[in-house]
């Protein structure tokens, strides 16, 4: 059977053929990967590469507690599948952004924004782990208490006029100039993984083994186990990650609502019979710049094939009906694609719940991602070689068809699926119902 | 002491800045006039919990009085007593011509006069009525204003740093489950319980309230209907709150008098508190160096898509009685008060959080550069938190019903039952949300 990144190769080259379009190489990729695959438009957005240390540092993250960073470590494994590898060595990462170190992420990893769409358009790179807020005995800490380093300094440009004492980024006290503490900041952006909870003797546990997350609504036992990093890899998942990068600018950059006047945040009438515009406080592409999240595992507190008990009876009806809107997972539970399914209307009726990890490390476990989305998938952004690490059906197949053909489309055309001619769409419909 | 860019903030530094507020804008700009017939305006107030706080008030009502040739008495009352003096003046129909409030006294709405007027006034300097006022003080039925906000007073979560480092989370626990799982283990291997105050006082009422709207149980929605228990998340809080009790908690949590989660944080026989900042002033007074390992962290992360969020410890609310005999003085002084905003906010050593922005322009700086803070600018985390911070009532606004549950202390006295093993967290929520009901449905026949 052919990998999916063989299989995507073969569509990037087919679809190319096809056009008769030339395909654009980049030029002196000295470690062997091609990147570039957008055929006729532009090309100006790169693919996603790791951080250097240094920017690691800026902003409040020490690199060395980052558990399984690509670039050093998880080559291979999941989300990497067969022959693929979940990253290469690539010199133009840090041409290209000198933020960026010279590893450069093939692992795409799919999932649904946080605005209530549900549409599967948001595309991030699991870079590595925080387990720990620190380490108990050595005190390290994985957010930095304290840090320093001056930038911008110019002391004798043009013949010795240009001076310039440049701006110092400083952690003190664990935050940062503008009185944040990264762990603050990071707990105002929430993925959600959803862990596999079928067992393998096709019981179905309705609580993590984490003694502080479970939901009083189900038994403890049996139990799906969160104490590593591997229960947030892909495999483990039941269904595709949620992401709220929709979070807002708190200067208002991105025109969210930061005005007290009701008149701006709230109905025009006044009633108050709408709730006000969403007025977080950080925005994800200007205030997180790690791209980080904290995990808020979600779970079904009942099993699907309860009818019996009273939680059983209410939630029978409830995950029926989820399930016919939205499918369902390898575990007979329905697929959850916005923060409104999963608080109004399981969460509401008991029939399912959430948590975070303990941040003392003590459940084990991934409490934090480093996993920046990209801000612009379309025009070059998804490179020819990566690959799409998405939820996969019991029988292999993708869970998410719509997921794949935006990965396919942003790769091969450099634009979402939706923006495709008819004829482009029915190309790569074709080549993904193929490929799932 | 050197701060984050290593200057140095003096004491006299920060007298100064609050001196050269005072030299720069005197409170009331008002020419004197020459009356024959002194009037007078009687204010009552809660006594505020920054002790400095209410010799500069009392201060400033003189100075108003002496502008308008009248006399003016200010009378303090114990947070803890405001109800049942407001109430019992209602029932008079004469008292005080400005009651100030640590709450929005919506259940008075129809004693209040139109409050409209002064948000108008005030307006034309600093700008429309910011959106935790209106909440606070908008009755959605009559479209009238029951009262004025001019301040508030953020709830961060307080966290002894040196204890939490012993378990790993020397930046504080971050969310329930983290309070829970360090709390247990702050308790179990040091002897500290968490401190959280679950009594029928001000600090256990808010303490409560933010865990319940954390946890995604709401009291009301915003048209006044009763949605608490109609979920599970009332159940679940409650019973998170008991597995927090304990196995994290001290028998204190349930009889502490008004100040008593403060005290056993000052004393360093817990390891948390959810309050205002009087908490750690308190403890920059007796204890510095017991301050310094007081840190404070925006709320903790809630549930079910919540986020970080706490209501408002104190939502400062003017209100002018309808049956009051000098009304018009009375609207006078509440729009006058709003220029004092700045000094108040340095007489209240930064407790008093403006409603309008534009009366403490540099609101950022002072946080940045505490002189009694250690480090001085450990209070720049509450420069975000009017956007974690909704009104008392959300989703809805402050409601009679909302406020009527508020202060009979429906929520506390129901957590009280469960901890106390009086009753099961389901009966306990389903018997509150029939009390609830009770008087969501009373106000409901209130026109």
């Amino acid at each position: 059977m052919k990998t999916i990144r063989e299989r995507t190769s073969m569509v990037v080259f087919a679809v190319m053929a096809m056009m008769g379009v030339a395909f654009l190489a980049a030029p002196n990729l000295a470690n062997s990967q091609t990147t570039t695959a957008v055929s006729g438009a532009a090309s100006f957005n790169p693919p996603p590469c790791d951080y250097k240390d240094q920017f690691y540092m800026d902003n409040g993250l020490d690199p060395t507690q980052v558990v399984g960073r690509f670039g050093s470590a998880r080559l291979t494994g999941p989300p990497a599948t067969g022959n693929q590898v979940n990253w290469v060595a690539d010199s133009t990462c840090s041409q290209r952004d000198p933020d960026r170190r010279n590893f450069r992420i093939l692992a795409i990893t799919g999932g649904f924004p946080d605005d209530q769409s549900g549409s599967p358009t948001e595309f991030i790179t699991i870079l590595g782990f925080v387990t720990n807020q620190n380490l108990i005995p050595s005190g390290i800490n994985a957010f930095e208490t304290t840090y320093s380093r001056n930038v911008g300094a110019i002391n004798g440009g043009l013949d010795g006029d240009q001076q310039n004492p440049g701006e110092t980024i400083s952690i003190v006290n664990s935050a940062n100039p503008r009185s944040i503490t990264m762990q603050n900041l990071v707990s105002n952006f929430e993925a959600y993984p959803a862990p596999k909870q079928r067992l393998a003797n096709g019981q179905i546990a309705l609580n993590p083994c984490q003694a502080d997350m479970v939901s009083p609504l189900a038994p403890a036992q049996p139990c799906f186990d969160l104490s590593t990093v591997n229960a947030v890899f892909t495999p483990a998942l039941r269904q595709d990650w949620r992401f709220a990068t929709n979070r807002n600018a708190i200067d208002g950059s991105d025109n969210n609502c930061i005005s007290n006047n009701p008149a701006v945040c709230t109905p025009p009438n006044g009633t108050g019979s709408a709730p006000p515009q969403s007025d977080s406080p950080f925005g994800y592409f200007c205030d997180d710049l790690l791209g980080m999240w904290i995990n808020s595992f979600f779970w079904y507190t009942v099993d699907p094939a309860d009818h019996t008990s009273p939680l059983g009876k209410t939630c029978t009806p409830i995950l029926k009906k989820l399930g016919q809107q939205n499918g369902l997972t390898p575990d007979g539970t329905p697929i959850v694609k916005t923060g409104d399914e999963l608080d109004n209307i399981l969460e509401a009726n008991g029939c399912a719940a959430e948590g975070q990890l303990a941040f003392d490390g003590s459940d084990g476990g991934a409490i934090w991602l480093v996993c920046p989305a990209i801000p612009d998938p379309r025009a070059g952004a998804i490179s020819a070689d990566a690959f799409l690490d998405q939820a996969h059906n019991s029988n292999g197949t993708v869970q998410n068809i719509g997921l794949l053909e935006n990965f396919l489309s942003l790769q091969i055309f450099g634009v979402f699926f939706t923006q495709l001619e008819s004829s482009q769409q029915s190309q790569i419909t074709a080549q993904a119902v193929k490929q799932q | 002491m050197p701060n984050a860019k290593g200057t140095r903030v003096s004491r006299r530094d920060f007298n100064k800045l609050a001196a050269s507020t005072a030299a720069v804008g005197p409170f009331f700009l008002f020419s004197g006039r020459a009356g024959a017939t002194q009037k007078t305006l009687k204010i009552a107030k809660w006594s505020h919990f920054v002790p400095q706080f209410d010799p500069w008030f009392e201060n400033i009502a003189r100075e108003w009085g002496q502008q308008h040739d009248t006399q003016v008495t200010v009378e303090n009352i114990p947070v803890e007593k405001i109800s049942a003096v407001a109430s019992a003046e209602v029932k008079a129909g004469k008292g005080h011509d400005v009651f100030i409030f640590p709450w929005p006294p919506a259940q008075y709405y129809q004693h209040a006069v139109d409050h409209t007027e002064i948000y108008q006034r005030v307006a034309g300097k600093y700008g429309a009525i910011p959106q935790i006022a209106y909440r606070s003080t908008y009755n959605v039925k009559n479209k009238q204003h029951f009262a004025f906000a001019d301040f508030w007073a953020p709830s961060p979560l307080h966290f002894r740093q040196d204890y939490w480092a012993k378990v790993g989370m020397p930046l504080g626990p971050g969310h329930y489950g983290s309070l829970y799982g360090g709390g247990k283990r702050l308790r179990d291997e040091f002897h500290i319980p968490c401190g959280l105050a679950f009594t029928p006082t001000l600090e256990g009422n808010i303490t409560l309230h933010t865990m319940l709207y954390a946890f995604r149980a709401w009291i009301l929605t915003g048209n006044d209907e009763v949605v608490f228990n109609r979920n599970v998340f009332a159940g679940v809080a409650l019973k998170y709150l008991q597995q927090l009790y304990r196995e994290t908690g001290t028998p204190d949590q349930l009889s502490w008098q008004p100040g008593g989660s403060v005290q056993a944080m000052l004393a360093g026989k817990t390891s948390c508190a959810i309050n205002a900042i009087s908490l750690l002033r308190a403890a920059e007074e007796q204890d510095a160096e017991a301050a310094s390992k007081i840190w404070i962290q925006p709320p903790l992360l809630g549930r079910s898509g919540m986020g970080v969020t706490a209501l408002p410890h104190i939502t400062n609310c003017s209100l002018v009685w309808s049956f009051g005999q000098n009304q018009d003085e009375a609207k006078q002084f509440v729009a006058d008060l709003i220029d004092s905003s700045r000094t108040g906010y340095a007489a209240s050593l930064g407790f008093n959080f403006p409603t309008y922005a534009k009366t403490v322009p540099d609101l950022i700086v002072h946080l940045g550069k505490d002189p009694q803070a250690n480090p001085h600018d450990k209070y720049l985390l509450l420069k975000d938190a009017l956007h974690w911070t909704p009104n008392l009532g959300v989703p809805g606004f402050a409601t009679p019903a909302f406020m009527e549950v508020f202060n009979s202390f429906l929520i506390p006295k129901m957590v009280q039952r469960v901890l106390k093993g009086q009753s099961s967290p389901e009966d306990a929520a389903a018997a509150a949300a029939v009390e609830i009901q009770r008087i969501a449905d009373k106000w409901q026949q209130v026109n």
